[in-house]
């Protein structure tokens, strides 16, 4: 979750993010279940964590070479909303199949770091860039029907 | 500034209590869990289900290479062929529910120092997993996860 004094890439001054762990995997972090609504028969789903504890590396590349950080907390709400009919997705390249809809997606969230906060702007504000949301198998579980 | 002198990952948030979620109407919750329940019941039977996953799942092989530094993960734009999507997923030998978004926005950021407040634009790549998933152990377990 990345902030910018100028446009989206532009002044980057905080990276919030828990971190790579030594596994190589990304930013990924166990949540409890009830963090997470889905519908997909709605095409809807909801992720909702409160304090959620990250670091804040600054910038990306400083994130990415995991560098100094500071002890942060991230709040979140976001909402994805379908927004396309359901889409078969093959791809024996990089080993995932699923069945997938293009989505919109809302999000309110906050941050806490050393002598800082940040509040967004409401929901309804979002800009989507591109979000999907639905349901896939990969790995040794690609190929299964 | 704390420096991470061979830093090797995040595991202290392992060991902490991580999540609260809002309250949910218990019909909403109904409806979540029937969707999951009828994806997930055939494979549940050989899986660990716990609250909140104890064993951590593995990253998807490959990824991208952004400042030259390979990571685990495919950023929800551009698309790389020959997919219209890339990978949503952190997570390998997984089988479940997705979700990935790219968004942008603005707020306000505050120094509580000065009490000074800047206007700020922001980015948003976040995510979950939720589902089975072969362990770092090797074994099936069920959980859900924030790509955040």
């Amino acid at each position: 979750m990345d902030l910018f004094t100028g446009a989206v890439g532009t002044g980057q001054v905080h990276d919030f993010n828990p971190g790579i762990r030594e596994s190589g995997l990304f930013w990924t972090q166990p949540v409890s279940e009830d963090a997470l609504e889905v519908d997909l028969q709605d095409g809807t789903a909801t992720l909702g964590l409160d304090d959620l504890d990250v670091e804040d590396y600054h910038t990306l590349l400083n994130a990415l070479k995991d560098g100094p950080s500071d002890s942060a907390s991230v709040s979140f709400e976001m909402r994805w909303k379908a927004i396309a009919a359901p889409m078969n997705v093959t791809d024996s390249v990089h080993r995932f199949s699923g069945r997938f809809q293009l989505s919109t997606v809302q999000i309110e969230w906050s941050a806490k770091a050393p002598n800082f906060e940040f509040v967004s702007d409401a929901a309804s504000s979002t800009v989507n860039v591109k979000s999907v949301i639905g349901r896939e198998r990969n790995g040794i579980f690609f190929g299964q029907d | 500034m704390t420096l991470n002198h061979g830093h090797v990952g995040h595991i202290h948030f392992w060991d902490v209590a991580m999540t609260r979620r809002k309250f949910l109407g218990s019909a909403a919750l109904a409806g979540g869990a029937a969707v999951t329940a009828g994806v997930w019941l055939p494979q549940l039977a050989i899986a660990d289900f716990d609250t909140i996953a104890t064993v951590l799942p593995r990253p998807i092989p490959g990824g991208v290479t952004p400042f030259g530094i390979f990571i685990h993960h495919f950023p929800p734009v551009p698309s790389i062929p020959p997919g219209p999507i890339n990978e949503p997923s952190e997570i390998t030998d997984f089988n479940g529910l997705v979700g990935v978004c790219r968004v942008t926005g603005a707020g306000t950021g505050t120094d509580l120092t000065t009490r000074a407040t800047t206007r700020l634009s922001y980015q948003v790549d976040n995510g979950f997993m939720s589902g089975l998933y072969v362990g770092e152990d090797g074994a099936n377990h069920h959980g859900t996860f924030a790509f955040v």
